[in-house]
């Protein structure tokens, strides 16, 4: 692969980047609207496409923040249409590597050595990037390791990032600036944490240890003494990417193995720990050769708070969704409904979030779901559509945690999907409050 | 009997405590415990401690660099940015005498005096890697151009010194992205790019049409 040879790495070289990209979109617009005009039929999917295509060009010559938030719209499939998903997706593979000699200073750095006088062996080539950062294999004592290493300056620039992402991400997601602040906001937390590969190896330390119960998951050994601010050092896992392991043509069997250990995993951690890899993207799994599902990438943790957790998981069952005002005060508690809003309004998202919730809950509502369905998620796209076009959804509703909840909840949905897995959902369920307070 | 290395380090002490240099070979001689004569035995001036030490860290970088097991197989581009980062690093050792001789003798020359030596070992090590560069196919071989690429990166030198000596960032990060970004830049210039085609393509166009004949008439 060819080496990136410069990333922009000043705000104003970034900014540039944006401005163009802005421009691009526009003209796209301008293209889809002058065609329009002879041809009505014209759908959008095709300015779709030039969107996403013009936009992914340039997130992923950012890199650092950019790609990351690149990869993070791919994942809300249910938000998105899916024009923007398949460009997106090309994000979470493969971003072009940095030189060699930085890698070779960051160690210096780091530890004092070259990596060719800490390791037995260092392969200078990455082997893919990971977003903010990339990853090299090592041998130390016979064991082959992954050294995953950041790029230097991402968590300096970024907020500067996030700022400019700002107006790009309105449009996608059709939202004014300052509704849209709180959710930014958050997005940002868990980015700077991402950045900080001190805690990430403390946390992939912990979570691992809390699921060694599970089964058919594996995760590898982390080395702390040879891990940094920019530095993680774990153990190499051989195994295929999700794709990969599709083009197999893996059996039915096989394929609700993984599926079973990717949805334990993802139920235990939310349900038991409370806390959740929220990065549910298929560049974070890998199928080992014994058929067990590794993951790889603790980046980014969501903690459930008490106040979410319940008024959300509440909803999942059953007889609460059925009961009208238990349902609206939980909307209300989970600030889909506002204080201020008329009878009128409540009435009308208290329907489209009872849709939401109903579909969310499916899975749940049966000892085992068939994620291979197509008719299932055919009606989750068509919600999502259909929220994008409705005016009453310009406006952000929902607490900040739904964002990552989402997209932790919504990606697994969609990689089961993928496997076309055949799931036992009630191993690890949701605790509903055990009485009122 | 003193060293050059002794020489070397007292020098540095001596204007990194006062600010400015010794008032004579005789006051700094006395200071340290040596005769004059043993201090013209090594250095003619202090301007020639200067140059030394420059030189000396240089070198120093350029010896690091050049054992790393990765070296050989790095290619043109990449070796300029070992020799970068290497000396970056090196250099933080000694970075107040680093500010206070580049500040001290900043002046509207390119470059400074006290790199006059530095200069020399820089572009020697620079000239080679060009040549591997363009034997290799690496970089691309332009008549007249070609013998000026070590000019772009000594000017490249003097502006990632100037960089770091004002970098205020934590562990200097940014100066790594000056780097990174830099020595880039300069060596994307030395590859082949379409200028070097539409060049190619005018001499073909200028050798096999009529257009020679033409001018004849």
């Amino acid at each position: 692969m060819k080496e990136q040879e410069s990333i922009p790495v000043t705000k104003v070289a970034r900014s540039a980047k944006f401005v163009k990209t802005g421009i691009q979109i526009g003209g796209n617009y301008i293209k889809h609207y002058s065609k329009k005009i002879f041809n009505p039929e014209l759908s959008r999917d095709e300015l779709n496409e030039d969107n996403a295509a013009d936009i992914y060009n340039s997130l992923s010559e950012l890199k650092g923040s950019a790609l990351k938030i690149a990869q993070m719209l791919s994942m809300d499939k249910n938000v998105l249409p899916r024009a923007y998903v398949d460009k997106f997706s090309l994000s979470q593979y493969n971003a072009p590597p940095l030189s060699g000699p930085l890698i070779v200073r960051t160690f210096t750095k780091l530890f004092g050595k070259a990596p060719d006088l800490i390791f037995d062996k260092f392969n200078l080539r990455s082997e893919n990037a990971a977003s903010i950062g990339q990853v090299h294999k090592a041998v130390l004592n016979g064991k082959e390791l992954a050294v995953k290493i950041q790029y230097p300056g991402v968590g300096d620039s970024i907020s500067s990032d996030i700022k400019m992402v700002k107006p790009i991400a309105f449009r996608l997601l059709g939202m004014s600036e300052k509704e849209f602040t709180v959710y930014v906001k958050e997005v940002e937390e868990r980015l700077l944490e991402e950045t900080d590969y001190e805690l990430e190896v403390q946390r992939s330390i912990e979570i691992s240890q809390a699921c060694s119960s599970l089964e058919n998951v594996v995760f590898p050994t982390y080395y702390p003494a040879l891990s940094g601010h920019r530095v993680i050092t774990m153990d190499w896992m051989n195994g295929l990417h999700l794709k990969e392991f599709l083009q197999t043509d893996p059996s039915q069997a096989l394929r609700n193995k993984i599926g079973q250990a990717l949805w334990d995993f993802y139920n235990f951690q939310q349900h038991e720990l409370r806390k959740v890899h929220a990065d549910p993207h298929p560049g974070n799994f890998l199928i080992t050769p014994d058929e067990r599902l590794a993951i790889i990438d603790f980046g980014c943790i969501k903690q459930l708070p008490d106040d979410f957790y319940y008024p959300f998981f509440s909803l999942v069952s059953a007889d609460v969704l059925a009961d009208k005002a238990k349902t609206i005060d939980a909307f209300r508690k989970l600030e889909m409904i506002w204080p201020t809003d008329t009878p009128q309004q409540v009435e009308f998202y208290y329907k489209a979030y009872k849709e939401m919730i109903e579909l969310f809950a499916k899975p749940y509502a049966s000892e085992t779901f068939d994620f291979s369905k197509e008719e299932y998620f055919d009606r989750l796209y068509a919600y999502g559509d259909q929220i994008a076009r409705m005016p009453e959804f310009k406006q952000a509703r929902g607490v900040k945690h739904f964002i990552y909840i989402n997209r932790t909840n919504f990606g697994l949905y969609n990689i089961l999907h993928d496997l076309r897995a055949q799931v036992k959902t009630d191993k690890y369920k949701p605790h509903l409050q055990a009485a009122n307070p | 009997m003193a060293t050059a290395a002794q020489i070397q380090d007292a020098y540095i002490d001596y204007v990194l405590t006062h600010n400015e240099e010794p008032k004579s070979v005789y006051v700094f001689a006395k200071n340290i415990g040596i005769t004059e004569q043993e201090f013209y035995n090594f250095y003619s001036s202090f301007i020639a401690v200067e140059k030394a030490i420059w030189v000396d860290l240089t070198i120093e970088a350029i010896d690091k660099i050049q054992q790393q097991e990765v070296w050989a197989t790095y290619t043109s581009r990449e070796k300029i940015l070992a020799f970068f980062y290497a000396y970056i690093e090196l250099l933080k050792s000694k970075r107040s005498f680093v500010v206070y001789s580049l500040k001290k003798s900043r002046t509207h020359v390119s470059t400074p005096e006290v790199l006059h030596g530095t200069r020399t070992v820089f572009e020697a090590f620079a000239e080679n890697i060009i040549k591997s560069g363009l034997d290799s196919g690496e970089l691309a071989d332009r008549r007249f151009l070609s013998k000026r690429y070590k000019d772009a990166l000594w000017i490249q030198f003097g502006i990632i010194l100037n960089f770091w000596i004002n970098d205020s960032s934590t562990n200097f990060e940014k100066t790594d992205e000056a780097i990174e970004r830099g020595v880039n830049v300069t060596f994307n210039l030395f590859q082949r790019s379409p200028l070097d085609d539409i060049i190619d393509y005018g001499k073909f166009v200028a050798r096999n049409s009529r257009f020679k004949e033409r001018m004849r008439f």
